[in-house]
């Protein structure tokens, strides 16, 4: 009994001793961090739960997210020569749609959150570039590794590709979109992400691409 | 002697056994396991470690819930030199419009004239994945939980040590070499055949996933071309023989040599896997406006950042 609640003490002071250790974090991750906390708290948050309040959690965790990316940045990058020939508005509705169709695949799998946490490694800045690496750790698979590119605007880090070991999501996204425009055209991509975003559950009959 | 690292591990291993009341020639043998582990001493990783897996602690976040506290448990993390050359470069996507428009927008991709092919054998994948394995797997998901299907996955992903070990040699990767002959010593003794992995939990000592096709990736061999196999899924030249190669070094060709049982080994393998893996191809369907294409797009990348590492 005794020598338990030693060991109680010894491993509460080296929890302390882990964290005092912890080298201090930079900007971009303590600005990623804060809301990326603030979107866990709203996952955990009891009051949260149930069926009736996932239109409010939804909205809650849409807006930390806008405030987390770049998204006319993560349009530009994922369109890339076609960006130049759109004009305003046309440029306005793809951020619109491409947006949607992130927020239909991400926000579906928020229910899916059991807690699991996220380490952050390190970050690289290169002028107003920036890298966050972050590792996301379970208890019994390999931890995931996943990269956050950043850029600096008005003094605030803004996202603009997420890399999850090694995938990264704009360059998967210029692929698909690149090799669409190519076999038809940009109406076609925009008819194509439309039909998608408006049907919410097309995970299965969606085979032929 | 030891570096910060070996000794929070030995501080851990210590408590563990205040715990459990283990006898002390497990803490000295515990001991020389470390010693004689390279990865302790790699330069430049950073340590974390989780009490409440370790010490079996009733810290668990479902419990801090219960007593109406929302936040995470902390994760202790030492860092030291925290970004590592695996870190890809920061891209030089211009902000403002003036760019050179050929050299900037120049697009990195697998070449693909076998596509008809290739997306043939796609939705016949696809097919027998929402037709069969998925339906077998879901069944097999009720029967079997999920820790004795991780204990599973673990054996057979212990089994396949000499794959990894030599193709580390091969590259000349004599660290990741020592991890994965450390690793199979502690997990196929303490792991029970390599059911567990205690070499992860208690020592935290990371596998080196490496296989005959990096290895020609790392002597500078490009994909080449894409292939999607009907069963196997996706690959390339390169890795299709690279995964001819590691044929011969898997062990279940020495053990299982009857073909049909050997098959079946194979299947229950794939089988147990995907029922840990259930709704990641639905997800990537979700999100993607061509799955063939991204699929395709998502094996090259994750490949080439398996060869950088």
């Amino acid at each position: 009994m005794k020598s338990a609640y030693l060991s109680g003490i010894a491993i509460l002071f080296f929890i302390a001793a882990g964290i005092s250790s912890a080298s201090p974090a930079g900007e971009l991750t303590e600005q990623i961090r804060q809301t990326t906390d603030k979107i866990i708290s709203v996952l955990n948050d009891p009051c949260m739960k149930g069926p009736d309040k996932k239109e409010e959690k939804i909205n809650l965790i849409r807006k930390l997210v806008y405030t987390l990316f770049d998204r006319e940045g993560v349009s530009r990058r994922v369109l890339a020569r076609q960006w130049r020939k759109l004009n305003d508005q046309e440029k306005k509705d793809f951020i619109f749609l491409f947006s949607k169709l992130l927020e239909q695949t991400y926000m579906d799998r928020i229910d899916n959150y059991s807690g699991q946490q996220v380490a952050y490694i390190g970050e690289k800045i290169d002028g107003k570039y920036g890298i966050l690496k972050t590792k996301i750790l379970s208890k019994n698979d390999k931890d995931i590794i996943v990269f956050y590119k950043a850029i600096k605007k008005n003094s605030k880090w803004l996202i603009y590709d997420v890399s999850v070991e090694g995938v990264s999501l704009v360059n998967n996204y210029r692929t698909q979109f690149q090799s669409i425009i190519m076999q038809s055209s940009y109406d076609n991509l925009i008819k194509t992400l439309k039909a998608k975003v408006n049907k919410p559950h097309s995970g299965k009959d969606n085979t032929k691409g | 002697m030891f570096k910060k690292k070996n000794l929070y591990t030995l501080q851990i291993i210590f408590c563990f056994m205040l715990f459990t009341g283990l006898p002390s020639f497990f803490h000295l043998s515990c001991q020389t396991a470390m010693a004689a582990s390279p990865s302790v001493s790699v330069k430049g990783e950073y340590i974390f470690f989780m009490p409440d897996e370790l010490l079996y602690f009733p810290l668990e976040a479902s419990n801090f819930k219960r007593h109406g506290i929302n936040q995470p448990l902390p994760i202790e993390l030492c860092m030291e030199d925290s970004l590592t050359e695996e870190t890809p470069g920061i891209d030089d996507w211009p902000e403002n419009e003036e760019y050179d428009e050929e050299s900037d927008w120049e697009m990195d991709l697998i070449y693909d004239p076998l596509e008809p092919v290739n997306r043939a054998f796609f939705s016949f994948n696809d097919k027998l994945y929402f037709w069969v394995l998925k339906p077998v797997s879901t069944g097999y998901n009720k029967v079997v939980p999920e820790p004795l299907r991780k204990n599973v996955r673990n054996f057979f992903y212990n089994l396949r040590m000499p794959i990894r070990g030599i193709n580390c040699l091969l590259q000349g990767k004599i660290k990741g070499f020592g991890t994965e002959i450390c690793r199979f010593l502690i997990n196929t003794t303490l792991g029970v055949l390599g059911t567990a992995d205690p070499a992860k939990i208690l020592f935290n000592i990371e596998g080196r996933d490496e296989d005959f096709g990096q290895t020609l990736g790392f002597f500078g061999l490009g994909p080449v071309i894409y292939i999607d196999w009907p069963i196997l899924g996706p690959s390339s030249l390169r890795d299709t023989i690279g995964y001819a190669g590691d044929m011969y070094l898997d062990p279940l060709n020495y053990i299982v040599t009857q073909n049909k049982y050997n098959l079946s080994a194979r299947g229950y393998n794939t089988v147990n896997r995907i029922s840990l893996k259930t709704g990641e191809y639905e997800s990537l369907k979700k999100a993607a406006l061509d799955p063939y294409v991204s699929l395709r797009d998502a094996y090259y990348q994750y490949r080439k950042n398996m060869i950088r590492k």
